[in-house]
């Protein structure tokens, strides 16, 4: 839980800073536009956090984002290259296509014993093709689909705009079953379990195939459960939504507290660790600085969004490393009492020394 | 939870029948036979590869045997997979403890299990019902901690109880440990021992496989042996002596001469000089001396701080203060590659782990630690390679197809030899053996014990820990004892013998004698 509360109190030192600079930070239009980006990413980024839990990846992510999205656009669209489909139609399809990619991707993984990183980079670049192809090279459009209200609308509306928009609601609906599962039943805890000793869980009789199989499945789930939010708040599907995303959910995950080893992570923690991405993502957009110029006209200084990335690679780096730097402290803190004192416990495990990032 | 039953020793727990299992090119097994009855302790012993553990692995459900049954209590039984053998009332402890270090001790006893009914992975978890049951098995196996605590905190000898506690939580009738005192403490093992008394008082089965003679004698009731796969003998405790279990397992005698002569040895000037070294588990500051031609014997329990002081020679641990010198200079290693450029190299007790390269060839485990000697022109010189590999095979008879095979492929005696095949082929000053037969069968034992006698005469300081007692009194001109991460003696001579190693082992405070070798 370290990592978790040690995220949990930078983001809210960011988001104070923030609101300090700039007061619009929290006003009613940024933060409820923060809060649907913080939960369309949140959403996958759970589901990521279940196959990074048992010591697997899934790079596929982001491309079942993309083409989900690009599914329900052709079967659902009106304008050309649709097929006009109603949307009862076209999401329920575009769901299962994710989740039965995401299962034969599984199956591939624990079925021939093939290494997590090349079947899902197989699939990302697979996805994104398929996206390509239908929607042909270009653009499709969902202007004047009732979809659309799905990111635009929410409920508890003040003044026209809803406090809660809807892929906020999903992404509670998420937290709320992905906590549960993965924290409070016997699944969950098989996951954690695969993660941390694979023979231990094989040697206990747990059905470890089935069961990591079955994490890319939800993986990808809660990809095309994004995927339908992000085809709404776009509205215009090509090849290129969804991009990277699948690097966001990991980093997310990762600044969370999951460990890439398996075996360490909490929901709570990727969804810090999701706002903490777009709280930063949003933030050197509204960051600013009040000063005045020689001739005494007030300016105000804004961050290059030129800067973004670098912004956002340096704040993983300086998490996971200050992360370390306390571990390897607290490590050697411990070596040293055990080796001088007089004390006769055990000897420090030597494991304990070694990085855990 | 237990079975009062008056000495069951008419029930047949269980039988197996003509087992045979082939794998490509070997048979494993060939018509092997075995009988457990309750309330018995069986030892199944062997050297490395007689089918030991393929035969357990059959009656744990991980391989299907091609022919042969498995009767459970006089009925046949189907075990095909893990959960089928837990259903069955059979739990395994495998040798390298299997368990998930990042969950609890209660999770860990009640992995797979969680729920009797087994139904439905997604329904919640009974944690506070775990965690009390956990406690009452804890209690039962001696194991005095909170189920919460963290697995990766416990030691060996705990995670040890744990695991019987594990298979006291499946209701186990038939529970296999495989080499379980290998890394316990004498203290632990005892422990241990006390609850194979008390598992076989309550009725329950227990095959226990070791290779330790004098343990299977202290604890056993009957003793089965294979070897190459096939059953070669059944005995009565009473009537199995220390002579007939060794040439039932190697299948012949074994001479006399097990360990090479000391006199053949003779000690040269100082090689290697430790003083007031502290390190990672030392407790008090360490000093001794190595010569030239003589094998210094380190004996201790584990976690006597030995492993950790190795290291520290090695540079692979910091030396926090002291001065050490080699041949009369300075030698503060701060990396392995600092020690190897003075000579001073080690064979580590994990050797899968930090001696060897799994998946390289002989050849190539052979020149990694001086890849740059092989240069020729620039360019890398492989037939330089498979000569001092060659050379190291046949000067350590090392059992291989060539230099090219790879050592994943190799038994673990012949993987030791390739150890110090690395080592020998860039002459070494002083090298350090940490437990250099763990884990291997007799034959390869005594070969091992030949190859370091004949480097020690050829002039290498040896250092050698070892937690067996006869191989540190067979092999060790001088034997330095170490007990609670501090030296308690040191001995030469006459003076070394089991009893007075035990004596400064296992004494808590010791009264007299320095500590400096």
């Amino acid at each position: 839980m370290r990592r978790e509360l040690g995220m949990g109190v930078a983001l809210f030192f960011m988001c104070l800073g923030l609101w300090v600079s700039n007061p619009d930070f929290l006003g009613q239009s940024n933060a409820i536009n923060t809060l649907r980006q913080i939960s369309m990413l949140g959403i996958f980024a759970i589901g990521i956090g279940f196959v990074i839990v048992t010591g697997g990846i899934d790079l596929s992510i982001g491309s079942m984002v993309g083409l989900t999205g690009v599914i329900i656009a052709k079967l659902s669209s009106t304008q050309s290259g649709g097929l006009g489909y109603p949307l009862w139609v076209a999401i329920p399809a575009a769901l299962g296509i994710a989740v039965l990619l995401g299962l034969m991707q599984g199956l591939l993984i624990t079925r021939l014993s093939l290494q997590p990183f090349i079947v899902t980079l197989g699939g990302m670049l697979l996805f994104r093709g398929l996206s390509q192809t239908i929607a042909d090279g270009g653009t499709l459009s969902l202007g004047g689909s009732p979809l659309l209200d799905l990111a635009s609308g929410g409920i508890l509306r003040v003044q026209g705009e809803p406090l809660l928009p809807y892929p906020f609601l999903i992404f509670l609906g998420v937290i709320a079953v992905g906590s549960y599962v993965l924290h409070f039943t016997v699944y969950g805890r098989y996951l954690f379990a695969i993660g941390g000793n694979r023979d231990a869980a094989e040697y206990s009789g747990i059905a470890v195939r089935r069961i990591e199989a079955s994490t890319y499945l939800i993986s990808a789930g809660t990809a095309g459960l994004a995927g339908v939010c992000y085809a709404a708040y776009i509205g215009q599907m090509s090849q290129q939504v969804g991009v990277a995303y699948e690097l966001y959910g990991i980093a997310a995950a990762v600044l969370g507290g999951c460990s890439l080893r398996g075996g360490e992570g909490t929901v709570v923690g990727i969804v810090i660790g999701a706002a903490v991405m777009r709280v930063i993502d949003n933030g050197i957009n509204m960051f600013q600085i009040a000063y005045a110029d020689q001739d005494g006209i007030r300016r105000l200084w804004r961050l290059n969004p030129n800067w973004t990335f670098v912004i956002i690679g340096a704040v993983i780096l300086v998490a996971v490393v200050l992360d370390q730097v306390v571990h390897l402290v607290q490590a050697q803190r411990r070596v040293r009492e055990s080796s001088l004192s007089v004390t006769r416990g055990p000897t420090p495990d030597a494991r304990s020394l070694k990085p855990q990032a | 939870m237990s079975t009062p039953r008056a000495a069951g020793q008419s029930e047949c727990l269980l039988s197996m029948r003509g087992i045979t299992k082939r794998f490509p090119g070997v048979v494993a097994l060939d018509g092997v036979s075995l009988e457990l009855r309750a309330g018995e302790v069986l030892a199944l012993m062997g050297e490395n590869g007689a089918g030991k553990s393929t035969l357990m692995k059959v009656l744990g459900g991980a391989f299907a045997p091609d022919e042969g049954q498995v009767l459970i209590a006089g009925r046949a039984a189907a075990i095909d997979s893990v959960r089928a053998a837990q259903r069955y009332g059979i739990a395994l402890i495998h040798q390298e403890l299997s368990f998930a270090p990042n969950l609890d001790i209660a999770a860990n006893i009640f992995l797979g299990n969680e729920i009797s009914g087994r139904s439905g992975l997604l329904r919640p978890l009974p944690r506070r019902a775990l965690r009390a049951r956990a406690k009452e098995f804890l209690e039962r196996v001696g194991l005095f901690v909170s189920p919460d605590t963290p697995a990766a905190s416990l030691l060996t000898g705990q995670l040890q109880m744990m695991e019987i506690a594990k298979a006291l939580a499946l209701n186990a009738r038939i529970i296999v440990m495989d080499e379980p005192t290998s890394s316990l403490t004498a203290g632990e093992s005892e422990k241990l021992f006390a609850i194979v008394r008390q598992l076989r008082a309550d009725g329950i089965g227990i095959i226990y496989i070791s290779h330790r003679l004098e343990e299977v004698m202290a604890l056993a009731d009957r003793i089965t042996v294979l070897r190459d796969g096939r059953h070669v003998g059944d005995l009565e405790r009473e009537k199995a002596s220390h002579e007939a279990l060794v040439s039932l397992m190697v299948g012949r005698q074994m001479s006399g001469h097990y360990f090479p002569p000391k006199a053949e040895r003779s000690a040269g000037e100082t090689v290697l000089e430790v003083e007031g070294v502290v390190v990672q588990g030392t407790r008090a500051p360490v000093s001794f001396s190595v010569r030239q031609g003589e094998i210094l014997g380190f004996a201790g329990l584990v976690g006597a701080g030995r492993t950790e002081l190795m290291c520290a020679l090695f540079g692979a641990l910091p030396v926090l203060s002291g001065r050490m010198t080699l041949r009369g200079k300075p030698y503060a290693p701060s990396q392995p590659r600092d020690a190897i450029e003075r000579g001073v190299f080690l064979a580590p007790e994990d050797r899968k782990r930090h001696g060897l390269v799994l998946p390289m060839s002989i050849a190539q485990n052979t020149s990694l630690p001086d890849v740059r000697r092989y240069r020729r022109l620039g360019v890398f010189d492989r037939k330089a390679e498979r000569r001092v590999a060659l050379s190291e095979i046949e000067r350590l008879r090392i059992k291989a197809r060539g230099p090219e095979q790879k050592v994943v492929s190799l038994s673990g005696g012949n993987q030791q030899k390739v150890v110090l095949g690395k080592w020998l082929a860039m002459n070494p000053v002083v090298l350090i053996l940490d437990e250099p037969t763990r884990g291997i069968d007799v034959g390869a034992k005594a070969e091992i014990y030949r190859n370091a006698a004949e480097l020690a005469r050829s002039g290498i300081a040896i250092i050698m820990v070892s937690s067996d007692m006869e191989e540190i009194v067979g092999l060790s001109d001088r034997v330095v004892v170490m007990r609670e991460r501090e030296i308690r003696g040191t001995l030469t001579g006459d003076e070394i013998s089991s009893e007075r190693i035990a004596h400064l082992m296992t004494r808590a405070e010791k009264s007299t004698g320095g500590q400096a070798a």
